[in-house]
């Protein structure tokens, strides 16, 4: 216990801290500029001096570290007399153009001026003029207002780990400059934004177009983009959004936030949302009126259910829909279509190797929470980047890296190139046995642990399958880094669920973990894809994971939604567009998905799609998929909506309503007129209603209501018993890979600045990241002959595409990639597909890859 | 990008520290040895040899007014100004230079064959002017001595 006293009140605290906090804690206010919360403390700037009783000279509080027995005084003549010098110094080359400075209001500069400030200035030399840069599309840098804090720089270098800025110069020349000088060229996640005390660095979003005080409302909700769901405070005036900014120490990200999360969030007001519904009459889609619209649905799938059965009908739900839109969806499907045909996209991923994962290791097995990576001292990761797909996720990966853990990394992973402690890269197509023969050397020191018979005899059997001396240099350091690791977290990507044999990567993962008992992140690049499941828009099980074949649960259901559920399990994603080919399926609603673009082997997709009577599309935008159905919905998006989401470590969160932005009406409602107009009636007048039925019949989500969810802190499985249903035995493993016999291999890129193709419609996102690019490696390049920008015409057995050539680095093989982002250029669109056996993930094919100056 | 060579020179630059940053100003000067001066190619070598991240390379060396922060001509002629030279007429010599060879100070003459830096002292007061040609040490200045010496550098 340490007892001090500060401005002669006692102040006891449980652990050291500075005489700031010790101060704050006491609630007495010390003026800080240089010091933030989320930085180390710096002692540059000065201004929180006091006086410390028996200590020569003034100290800095944000330093000095509180001692028993200290008499400090926080305010006292001397103390107001060195901050206003402190300042005066400050405005020597200050602008001070507060009336047209978007800081003005909310300055800290402006503020303490207003404190502690001379009134007038006792220097008479010209100030520094350096002119406001805006060369870069995102950012404007002001450095007449910059105070050389330093918070940017900090932020960025120890915090986001880009170090994209600098201080450059020295005295009173110094700025902030990124390396170019001009365009920043970095991971855009405007962090140094949030820490700007002044003016220096604007958002050139809201430039000149608001004041902080002329801000109507405040909603603190979630963000739209990924499966980490972070915190965001959304500011609107006149119905709009003026500005997306975090809150310091709020929600899973603390006040960090991504380039999407930050800037991505003007597709909400795009020209080219959806105004009403369409309806195709004569082979067009044409305007119509939601009675139409809603009639035209209900009709056509009562028809289809009545004349073909149930099973003729299926639904693809969606993960960016809130817990309440899919578990409406769901209901609706099972009660009133009659078909248990329920999957989304999350088949491609997520949900295909959660669905394996827990039925090696048990349910819940993923459910880890993200700040726990900060405490690992090894840190595994395969299988993608999570800087790129889930970022904030990524930078408690960087800041175990500055704690001294080891990362190490199979496969690529850009954005840890600087904090990577090992790093290997197999062939193309041969990850998966390298993971398995890692597994395998893991086994042979450690021996199995005799818990889990079936995966115990799995690991054996891949023992026996490799030879002892490893086929990759790094794998043996990779493999002792494991084994040496008191405390493992192992973050799987879902480029390797991807693959026909992708179910085996997923059982190597699970051995690791098991052996390790590591912790396990699944990387989520949608923001719902855990509440999916959850909430049951899974073809086996009902919401909270019960299993569909269980009799008892079904029963249970039954029940609870009066009526009956019909017995078979439903066919999953890629099964249903298969079905749909063979005229198996007869209609299709399609709930804010577009699988025509977001799977592989796009022309086949939009033929099967084709092919069925009836499609229904309930989106925000006239998407590929939407332009070839039968009846389009506009539905609501982001920020128009409440919902919960339940984020990748499975806490839940509320996404709340902040604008009016178009006229769609909710996926919920939306399902509860279609369902009451094919005779099972909704009784859902609001969102809220719907998770209060929700925490009535799921057991993960028992007693959870919307108070309880807005305190924050509600992970799953919240009141509930997650149920441990395993396997016994293990499926079959597929082969590996064959050789191919091309010089590149094409391959998805996940870039940190889209996902889906919501980001096309975001001007900012589209500033930083304009179109495709082919990246490739530096030796591509030159055996290729091209160079940067380079026009290319990328052709696959399936299509050819025309974009630029950029050239990356962190490639270090044959691979090329491509990103599925942008319309008519998504590489799933020259990609094929084979159905991984046990997950019923799509395997990318076909991806030998031929590239020919365009 | 640096060759084989320069890169084993750095590699063994880096030896000598605890940590890479530590291995920056050394290997900015090899940098500036390489590309003349430190361009933004010289600086993004000295990152990628050192992973240290470009921008804290760039701040490290806008810091430091000796290392080349743009061009110089094939050879630099640093001329002390300070006050022994100034008094036996260092500043006329920098008027000479300027005439007679086409270079002003913190410039680079037309022919590229010199650039001119004004220097601080360089201890050699008791036999002012003095300047320094590339690494070579020159003293008793005057502008005949300056026309011989400048003439072995072409």
């Amino acid at each position: 216990m340490i007892t001090l006293t500060i401005n002669e009140k006692e102040v006891t605290l449980d652990k050291p801290v500075s005489i700031l906090e010790a101060a704050r804690q006491a609630g007495i206010k010390i003026p800080t500029l240089c010091y933030h919360e989320a930085l180390k403390p710096y002692g540059g700037c000065r201004l929180c001096v006091v006086e410390v009783e028996r200590m020569p000279r003034l100290q800095s509080a944000c330093t000095l570290m509180a001692a028993d027995g200290m008499v400090v005084t926080t305010e006292s003549e001397v103390i107001s007399k060195v901050r206003r010098g402190i300042l005066e110094f400050l405005l020597i080359n200050h602008p001070l153009d507060c009336p047209y400075c978007d800081k003005a209001g909310e300055c800290e500069l402006q503020d303490l001026v207003n404190k502690y400030g001379p009134t007038v200035g006792r220097y008479k030399e010209e100030k520094r003029k350096v002119p406001e840069s805006h060369k870069d599309q995102i950012l404007a840098r002001n450095m007449e207002r910059c105070v050389v804090c330093t918070r940017c720089v900090r932020m960025c270098n120890d915090v986001q780990g880009a170090s994209a800025i600098t201080i450059i110069g020295r005295g009173d020349r110094s700025r902030m400059e990124p390396f170019s000088s001009a365009s920043f060229n970095c991971e855009y996640c405007g962090n140094c934004l949030t820490v700007c005390p002044v003016g220096a660095i604007l958002s050139r979003l809201y430039i000149h177009s608001f004041r902080p005080w002329q801000v109507d409302k405040e909603v603190e909700t979630i963000c739209s983009y990924c499966g980490v769901g972070c915190s965001l405070v959304v500011q609107v005036r006149d119905d709009s959004i003026k500005r997306v900014i975090p809150e310091m120490g709020l929600g899973v990200n603390k006040g960090l936030l991504c380039s999407r999360g930050r800037f991505g969030y003007e597709y909400i007001n795009s020209r080219e949302r959806l105004k009403t519904p369409l309806v195709k009459k004569n082979g067009r889609l044409e305007e119509s009126t939601w009675s139409e619209a809603l009639n035209l649905v209900a009709e056509k799938l009562s028809e289809i259910k009545k004349g073909e059965g149930g099973s003729a009908i299926a639904g693809i739900a969606s993960p960016r829909c809130s817990n309440e839109d899919n578990y409406a969806f769901q209901k609706f499907m099972r009660m009133v279509c009659g078909s248990n045909n329920i999957d989304s996209v999350s088949r491609t991923g997520f949900a295909a190797a959660q669905k394996f994962f827990e039925a090696l290791l048990g349910q819940g097995i993923t459910a880890n929470i993200i700040e726990g990576l900060k405490n690992s001292e090894v840190i595994f990761v395969v299988g993608g980047d999570p800087t790129s797909v889930n970022p904030i996720l990524g930078l408690s990966i960087r800041e175990a890296s500055r704690r001294g853990a080891k990362i190490i990394v199979l496969g690529n992973a850009k954005g840890l190139d600087r904090f990577k402690n090992v790093q290997v890269i197999p062939p193309v197509f041969k990850d998966v046995d390298a993971l398995e023969e890692l597994l395998a050397g893991v086994s042979r020191v450690k021996g199995v642990r005799g818990e889990k018979l079936d995966i115990d005899q799995g690991i054996r059997a891949l023992s026996e399958k490799y030879s002892e001396k490893m086929s990759l240099d790094g794998l043996e350091e990779l493999k002792y880094a494991l084994l040496d690791s008191p405390s493992t977290s192992i973050v799987f990507g879902m480029d390797l669920v991807q693959r026909a044999n992708g179910h085996r990567a997923i059982f190597a993962v699970a051995g690791l973990t098991y052996l390790l008992e590591a912790r396990l992140y699944l990387l989520s690049d949608r923001p719902n894809e855990q509440g999916l499941i959850d909430v049951g828009c899974v073809p086996d099980m009902l919401p909270g994971g019960r299993p569909l074949n269980i009799h008892d649960f079904k029963t249970k259901f039954e029940t609870a939604w009066g009526g009956s559920i019909p017995d078979k399990d439903g066919v999953t994603l890629l099964e249903i567009i298969e079905g749909a080919r063979n005229n198996d399926i007869k209609a299709l609603y399609i709930m804010g998905e577009n699988p025509v673009f977001n799977l592989p082997d796009g022309p086949f997709i939009k033929d099967a799609l084709g092919s069925l009577d009836f499609l229904v599309v309930q989106d925000i935008f006239l998407t590929e998929t939407a332009e070839i159905a039968d009846v389009v919905l506009p539905a609501l998006g982001w920020s128009e909506k409440s919902g919960t989401y339940t984020n990748l470590e499975r806490r839940i969160q509320l996404q709340k309503k902040a604008v009016n932005a178009s006229s769609g009406m909710e996926d919920w409602k939306i399902i509860s007129e279609v369902s009451g107009k094919m005779g099972y009636k909704m009784a859902y007048s609001e969102v809220e209603d719907i998770m209060d039925e929700i925490a009535e019949v799921s057991p993960l989500y028992r007693d959870l209501s919307y108070r309880e969810i807005a305190k924050g802190n509600c992970l799953w499985p919240y009141h509930g018993e997650p149920l441990r249903g395993e396997i016994h035995e293990l499926p079959a493993m597929a082969e590996s890979a064959g050789n191919y016999g091309s010089d590149f291999y094409l391959a998805l890129e996940k870039p940190l600045f889209h996902s889906g193709t919501l980001s096309r419609r975001s001007q900012a996102l589209m500033k930083i990241c304009p179109e495709p690019t082919l990246k490739i490696s530096g030796a591509a390049a030159e055996k290729l002959g091209m160079q940067d920008g380079d026009r290319v015409k990328v052709s696959t057995s399936t299509g050819s595409s025309e974009v630029s050539v950029s050239i990356d680095e962190s490639i270090k093989d044959n691979r090329v990639l491509l990103s599925n982002n942008f319309e008519g250029r998504g590489v799933f669109s020259l990609l094929t597909y084979k159905l991984d056996p046990v997950t019923k993930a799509p395997g990318i094919e076909g991806c030998e890859v031929e590239i020919q100056k365009g | 990008m640096f060759n084989e060579t320069v890169l084993k020179e750095i590699e063994e630059i880096k030896a000598r520290y605890p940590d890479r940053r530590s291995a920056l100003l050394p290997s900015l000067y090899i940098a500036q040895r390489e590309f003349g001066w430190l361009s933004r190619e010289a600086m993004e070598s000295v990152s990628k040899a050192l992973n240290v991240p470009e921008a804290r390379v760039r701040g490290t060396a806008s810091f430091y007014a000796m290392y080349k922060h743009k061009p110089v001509g094939r050879h630099l002629i640093q001329l002390c100004t300070n006050i022994s030279c100034m008094i036996l007429g260092a500043e006329k010599l920098v008027d000479f230079l300027g005439t007679k060879y086409d270079v002003q100070p913190n410039g680079t003459s037309r022919d590229n064959r010199f650039s001119l830096v004004i220097m601080e002292c360089i201890g050699a007061c008791g036999t002012a002017p003095a300047m320094l040609v590339n690494t070579d040490f020159h003293d008793n200045l005057s502008e005949k001595r300056i026309e011989e010496i400048l003439d072995k550098y072409k």
